[in-house]
């Protein structure tokens, strides 16, 4: 009887916490598939269609593709995928430096990168403008993604984890005439899957996330990324709340359809550590 | 022991990193440095003058800074430690193993998806102090209408409460894979000794968890001290400058009212400020890490 008031008790709780999270996201995945006059309806006085989507009304899903929303999906995926794939390449080697290689200089160097993440695009968005400017890079992909790609918070955290590994492993390849990058990817890249993906879903949310710096590096209709058509979406169509909510949930489901493969990986290590244990 | 080929394998594993950085961090930011001791000139448009700490005495004779400046700490101040301990606890809860635990996660990591600027507009509409949701379910439990971000009182709590929303989540991943980390051998040795669930937690859960936690905070509080899209999207500042961070204003004095120096003048000093905190955390944990 206690066991089950125990679960019982648990389950409420799991609940209550889950749905304050969830909530906003449903509201409007609800308001997305109804018409647009129906949406403040229900919410004011509360009625319980609020959070249902009733009556179905998927018109406004067909309506964003209509006006270039895959476009700006295709934009934020490329350059997510982009800036991943090399972040991970750029930052891990740097990480590694600092964490296994002994050169001169380098408590230095290591200190002024760390420095650099107080200073996100954000904070020197001005003159970082200036300079992708002098480049030629305004409105390209190469404007996107490369002003990112080095980042210090992506170092400290390869650096942190790679320091984890006892330097004997490091050593005993070395003496066997392994290579610098053989030892990186035989030895330090397997041992550190997690701070792989942790580092990796980093850069894709701060870049999926990115909203200051697409807007202003990139100016053409054909360059825009989903953060800033969503913007330009409520200025447009400022009374379409049913189109934004619908183009909201679309960009919201695709990082958690990443993620959550991911969150298998997770498991599947849990797994692989018991075993070996 | 001295290895090898260290120096020549580290000049080139680190060029790239550093040439990144060096073009697109440190140039701009000494740039902006530079630019925070201009002025555009009085006699001619467009013309920009050096002017020594100029633009610094202004700022720090305005009252309007260091309004700026306490509600920036407030904000902080309250904000990374409430992030962080939810982001722990909630991952706790996470991390159990039970019939439907897959759901619950899946319900707490939602968040995840949703972008800061969608976060703000969905929380926007549901903050609306006439129709939206918060105010009806509120009304349903017979809790009177509230202003939310409309009010100088409530505002600044809003924006937390929307940050700190979509924030926790993302927090969470990360120490969850920490948690992961974590032997579950330890955990079964404890059990098995008698340890209830708050030592385990407090002897082995947190002092393993030590280098993802501080990780997590130095990260976080650098986001938050930077924190600008809920105040670009929804209170501009106010109401009453209740909202108006050091960030906001700088975006304020640079873009709305032209003063490119004072705005960078302004970031200067946040960037201090954040470097002074991050800096006693790491010199906060580190200690702990060693006794």
């Amino acid at each position: 009887m206690i066991h089950r008031l125990s679960t019982f008790l648990r389950h409420g709780g799991y609940l209550l916490v889950g749905s304050i999270f969830v909530l906003p996201l449903w509201w409007a995945f609800s308001s997305s598939l109804k018409p647009l006059a129906q949406i403040f309806h229900d919410t004011s006085p509360f009625n319980a269609h609020a959070l249902l989507p009733f009556p179905l009304d998927p018109r406004a899903y067909l309506e964003i593709f209509r006006k270039g929303f895959g476009h700006a999906l295709w934009n934020s995926f490329l350059v997510s995928f982009l800036s991943v794939t090399a972040g991970l390449v750029v930052n891990g080697c740097a990480g590694f430096a600092f964490a296994v290689l002994s050169f001169p200089g380098k408590n230095v160097l290591f200190a002024l990168t760390v420095l650099t993440f107080l200073a996100p695009a954000e904070a020197i968005a001005v003159p970082l403008y200036t300079v992708v400017r002098n480049l030629g890079w305004l409105d390209t992909y190469a404007g996107l993604v490369v002003p990112g790609l080095a980042n210090g918070i992506t170092i400290f955290l390869f650096r942190q984890f790679f320091a984890q590994i006892p330097r004997e492993l490091a050593e005993a390849a070395r003496l066997d005439g392994a290579g610098w990058m053989t030892i990186l990817w035989r030895i330090y890249v397997p041992l550190c899957k997690p701070a792989i993906i942790s580092a990796g879903l980093l850069i894709f949310f701060f870049q999926w996330e990115a909203f200051l710096w697409p807007l202003i590096a990139t100016r053409s209709e054909r360059m825009r990324v989903v953060q800033v058509a969503l913007a330009g979406f409520e200025q447009q169509h400022q009374t379409l709340w049913n189109e934004l909510f619908a183009a909201s949930v679309i960009s919201s489901v695709i990082p958690l359809l990443i993620l959550l493969p991911l969150q298998r990986y997770y498991l599947h290590l849990v797994v692989d550590s018991s075993i070996k244990g | 022991m001295k290895l090898k080929g260290s120096v020549p394998a580290a000049f080139v594993l680190l060029l790239p990193a550093l040439i990144c950085l060096a073009v697109f961090r440190l140039y701009p930011i000494a740039l902006a440095a530079w630019g925070s001791f201009c002025q555009e000139s009085f006699e001619e448009a467009g013309r920009i003058i050096f002017v020594g700490l100029q633009n610094y005495a202004d700022v720090l004779g305005d009252p309007l800074f260091w309004k700026s400046l306490w509600v920036t700490l407030k904000l902080n101040a309250v904000i990374n430690p409430i992030q962080v301990v939810l982001a722990l606890l909630l991952t706790v809860m996470v991390n159990q193993r039970f019939r439907g635990i897959a759901f619950y996660r899946l319900l707490l990591f939602v968040p995840i998806g949703v972008s800061l600027p969608i976060a703000c507009v969905i929380w926007r509409l549901m903050l609306d102090p006439q129709s939206g949701l918060i105010n009806s379910l509120l009304g349903q439990i017979g809790i009177d209408k509230q202003r939310f971000l409309i009010d100088e009182h409530q505002a600044l709590w809003s924006v937390m409460a929307i940050a700190t929303w979509k924030g926790v989540s993302f927090w969470m991943i990360f120490l969850w894979a920490g948690l992961q980390a974590i032997p579950s051998e330890l955990y079964e040795a404890a059990r098995l000794d008698g340890a209830t669930a708050a030592t385990r937690f407090f002897y082995i859960t947190l002092p393993l968890l030590k280098r993802t936690l501080l990780f997590v905070l130095v990260t976080d509080t650098s986001v938050n001290f930077l924190l600008f899209v809920p105040m670009f999207l929804l209170t501009r500042g106010g109401p009453s400058y209740s909202t108006n961070v050091l960030m906001y204003e700088s975006y304020r004095s640079g873009f709305i009212y032209g003063e490119m120096g004072r705005a960078l003048a302004i970031m200067m000093v946040l960037i201090l400020l954040v470097s002074i905190t991050v800096v006693i955390q790491f010199y906060c944990l580190r200690q702990k890490e060693s006794s």
